[in-house]
């Protein structure tokens, strides 16, 4: 009869990975809250659930098509020139996006100001691309972009959430029955505090999830 | 005169009211990284300096050309990551060419410093909110000088953010981001009002 620790150790390897690439992204090396990566929109405007959506959109978007474009430009072509290439695509990713955003919720892009285009220098697209993504094979790329943007997107969302409800007292126009409101969380110093508060809670968690 | 003292007045509003990390959270990724080693901070600093002048300087004529046609917004950051691009390529050149010994020290630092955030957020801030010459040059310098006096900030109590003495779960990464969000309340509290964007 086998035992559950020799079941264990056929488990497919690239299942292993992909949990792993999953796990990683989402939850014990999130980009945001372990990785510290693009965190000046989250801080600045992330104050509401529906800002946050439109941040995670815009982020989607301009960094999945910009690391895949990128990713064809030749390693021959020195360094120095490939970064200027990467956000030079990013640039030219953001004009569509900007578009098709601006047609179907103009305020609030135009609420994003300078957050918007400041997406195109992002640490994914500037640093991470060229330390992780591109070194590893085309199918393990595309896995670790798309779960990384998410692991991005989720974070974000649920900082948009915590921070409305506890800087309004309410989500999306709803009033909720919060005891306290703190309305300066709602200011760039309030989302550092937020930020690195559900950081030390994401470290804590995964400490206790590894001592299980 | 008149013009170093719009320069100064420009580089004060930079550093003080219009902070990029304290105020922004511009460049925070960046600042984590320099921060780690004091001795980066001197050359990332001069790096920074720099590249930000010179673009800002770039940009105030690119600016007064794109003006004109309506829809300039959506090329805008094309047009500037191609003059930042000009600018890093040039200075990489002319490092190799003059100061062949100091390139390879200087490398990394060019690169880090064309390549964030808070440089590329003071072309966008110099646009919206600067009309002249000097106040493009004095916002520039600010900006950077903010973005280094932040560095220092965090650089200066560094260890301590990361003493074993600090609990495991706030150790580092998440207690830079709460110490910074107290040296943000404080600049709040210096500004008076949350800065537009």
């Amino acid at each position: 009869m086998r035992t559950a620790a020799a079941a264990k150790s056929e488990v497919n390897p690239s299942a292993k990975l992909k949990r792993n690439i999953i796990l990683d992204n989402l939850f014990r090396k999130n980009p945001i809250l372990s990785g510290g990566m693009v965190i000046a929109p989250i801080v600045v405007y992330a104050v509401t659930l529906k800002n946050a959506i439109t941040l995670a959109a815009a982020f989607s978007v301009i960094t999945f098509f910009t690391l895949i474009i990128s990713s064809f430009v030749p390693k021959k072509i020195v360094y120095t020139i490939r970064i200027i290439l990467y956000t030079l695509i990013g640039s030219l990713v953001y004009v569509p996006a900007y578009i098709i955003l601006n047609y179907y919720i103009p305020e609030v892009v135009s609420e994003m100001g300078i957050y918007f285009p400041l997406l195109i220098t992002n640490s994914f697209i500037v640093s991470r691309s060229e330390t992780i993504f591109f070194l590893e094979s085309k199918s393990k790329m595309l896995l670790d972009i798309i779960f990384c943007i998410l692991g991005y997107d989720i974070i974000v969302l649920i900082f948009g959430t915590i921070r409305e409800i506890i800087s309004t007292g309410e989500l999306s126009g709803n009033i909720l029955p919060v005891p306290l409101i703190f309305s300066g969380l709602g200011l760039p110093f309030g989302g550092f505090i937020i930020l690195g508060i559900l950081a030390a809670l994401l470290r804590y968690i995964v400490l206790i999830t590894k001592k299980m | 005169m008149e013009f170093i003292k719009q320069i100064i007045i420009a580089s004060f509003t930079g550093i003080l009211i219009e902070n990029t990390v304290f105020s922004r959270a511009l460049g925070t990724s960046t600042l984590i990284s320099v921060s780690k080693n004091r001795k980066n901070i001197l050359g990332f600093g001069l790096c920074a300096v720099y590249i930000t002048t010179v673009t800002s300087i770039i940009c105030f004529f690119i600016d007064r050309l794109i003006n004109y046609y309506k829809l300039s917004y959506i090329y805008m950051p094309l047009i500037y990551v191609l003059i930042l691009g000009f600018v890093y390529i040039v200075t990489l050149l002319l490092l190799w060419k003059f100061f062949y010994n100091l390139f390879f020290r200087m490398k990394k630092y060019v690169h880090m410093s064309a390549f964030n955030c808070a440089v590329f957020g003071a072309l966008f801030l110099n646009h919206k909110y600067c009309s002249s010459l000097a106040e493009y040059i004095g916002h520039g310098i600010g900006i950077s000088l903010g973005f280094i006096l932040a560095v220092y900030m965090v650089s200066i109590v560094y260890d301590k953010l990361y003493s074993e003495n600090v609990p495991y779960s706030f150790r580092g990464y998440p207690l830079i981001l709460i110490y910074i969000g107290i040296l943000s309340m404080a600049f709040y509290g210096l500004v008076g009002r949350q800065l537009l964007y």
